[in-house]
């Protein structure tokens, strides 16, 4: 009984402050009418910022943000002729020159350019799981093994952001389902920790910068089928160049359709 | 303002590319100290000049180095290691005992080392040619 009375005297007490709150939200006290008139200038920073954002993205139009997802399978030749440290490794415990999969998540914003362009830009993690091919074998005679001087990571994660141009190519009917062609740049960050055997002689390059080209199908906004190729390479210069090729097969649906 | 944004710019770009300035002889001693630590390498060949010596299929010298930085060998010498860089050479210093209680001090240049096999050189005083050993670990 006493919790009852508790409980009834606790909801009629916040009932009382809600509604207080909307009232006295309603009238604004004087100390906020003098707040009114000053200077505020993180929120006037933020407006202006907002402002001149809407103003340079003006001719951007007709944006969508969609979640992605992909498979990815990734391949890498190494150069390793830079290494001097002294260390070997088996070519053929290290050598395997095959794709291997991994996945992407992320999303991306579609949109029209001056209503004529089509473009993409996406901000994706991938964790990236790489064959690896050794361009160099080296031998040390009496020893019958052939070497490398340099092992790479073969799994990392990355963090992307690409910019595409789309072209609608003229198949089917383009009302309905659309076909893209598309092109454009893309930049990986590794982000995972890098192993003392990758950072030899400073090998280790974080930055990769990408060329990618691919095609994607729109079936009428509902979701769109992507397959892209990435042909990547160090962005800066590197003791051991590593070329990364990457095939990625993935679907990706409008955040207004799914939330 | 077009300078504020200039420089936040360089600074996130130095941050991303500093990430991978480690000190790179310490890097290369860990890698080298990891692929030859808590292994027994046994002598495969000794070679000096065009003069090679082969121990396969022979009892043979053999060395053990371990994580606590200590080594012993076949004949019986007890001790520690280390290794450091000298003028970008990479080389095994160890310190050790007889089993008589005989110091016995030598420094060997690591020319390669991987995880199956290890190829150390010196040049002994008096001696035109450098003596390199070959060492497989199994």
């Amino acid at each position: 009984m006493i919790k009852f009375i508790i409980q009834r005297v606790l909801y009629s007490f916040i009932v009382i402050c809600i509604l207080s709150n909307t009232v006295s939200a309603q009238k604004l006290s004087v100390k906020e009418k003098d707040n009114s008139f000053l200077v505020h200038p993180v929120k006037d920073r933020i407006k202006k910022i907002k402002k001149s954002l809407a103003k340079t993205f003006k001719d951007f139009t007709d944006n969508d943000v969609f979640l992605l997802g992909s498979l990815n399978l990734s391949s890498q030749n190494i150069n390793d002729e830079g290494i001097t440290a002294p260390v070997n490794y088996l070519y053929n415990s290290v050598n395997n020159n095959t794709f291997k999969p991994g996945f992407t998540g992320g999303f991306r914003i579609d949109g029209i350019y001056k209503e004529k362009h089509r473009y993409t830009f996406s901000f994706a993690m991938n964790r990236i799981s790489s064959g690896a091919h050794y361009k160099n074998k080296y031998t040390q005679p009496p020893f019958l093994e052939e070497y490398t001087h340099f092992k790479a990571d073969n799994i990392f994660t990355t963090l992307s952001l690409a910019a595409r141009y789309k072209k609608l190519l003229p198949i089917n009917a383009m009302n309905q389902y659309k076909f893209y062609a598309v092109v454009g740049p893309s930049l990986d960050y590794k982000i995972s920790t890098t192993s003392n055997d990758n950072l030899l002689d400073g090998a280790a390059n974080r930055l990769i910068v990408n060329a990618d080209i691919g095609s994607e199908f729109d079936n009428n906004g509902y979701y769109v089928l992507f397959a892209h190729y990435k042909w990547g390479n160090n962005l800066f210069r590197s003791m051991v160049p590593i070329q990364l090729n990457r095939f990625e097969i993935g679907i990706s649906f409008k955040v207004k359709d799914i939330f | 303002m077009k300078k504020n944004y200039s420089g936040l710019l360089i600074l996130i770009l130095f941050v991303f590319t500093s990430a991978c300035n480690k000190d790179l002889s310490r890097i290369t001693a860990t890698v080298i100290d990891k692929m030859m630590v808590n292994k027994t390498w046994y002598l495969d060949y000794s070679i000096t000049g065009n003069n090679t010596q082969s121990f396969l299929g022979q009892s043979t010298y053999s060395i053990t180095y371990f994580k606590d930085g200590t080594t012993k060998d076949s004949d019986g010498l007890t001790g520690t290691y280390k290794i450091i860089e000298n003028n970008g050479n990479y080389q095994i210093q160890v310190v050790a005992n007889s089993l008589k209680g005989n110091a016995l001090n030598y420094t060997h240049t690591i020319e390669s080392v991987g995880e199956l096999n290890m190829i150390q050189s010196f040049i002994l005083t008096g001696q035109a040619s450098k003596t390199s050993l070959y060492f497989t670990s199994k």
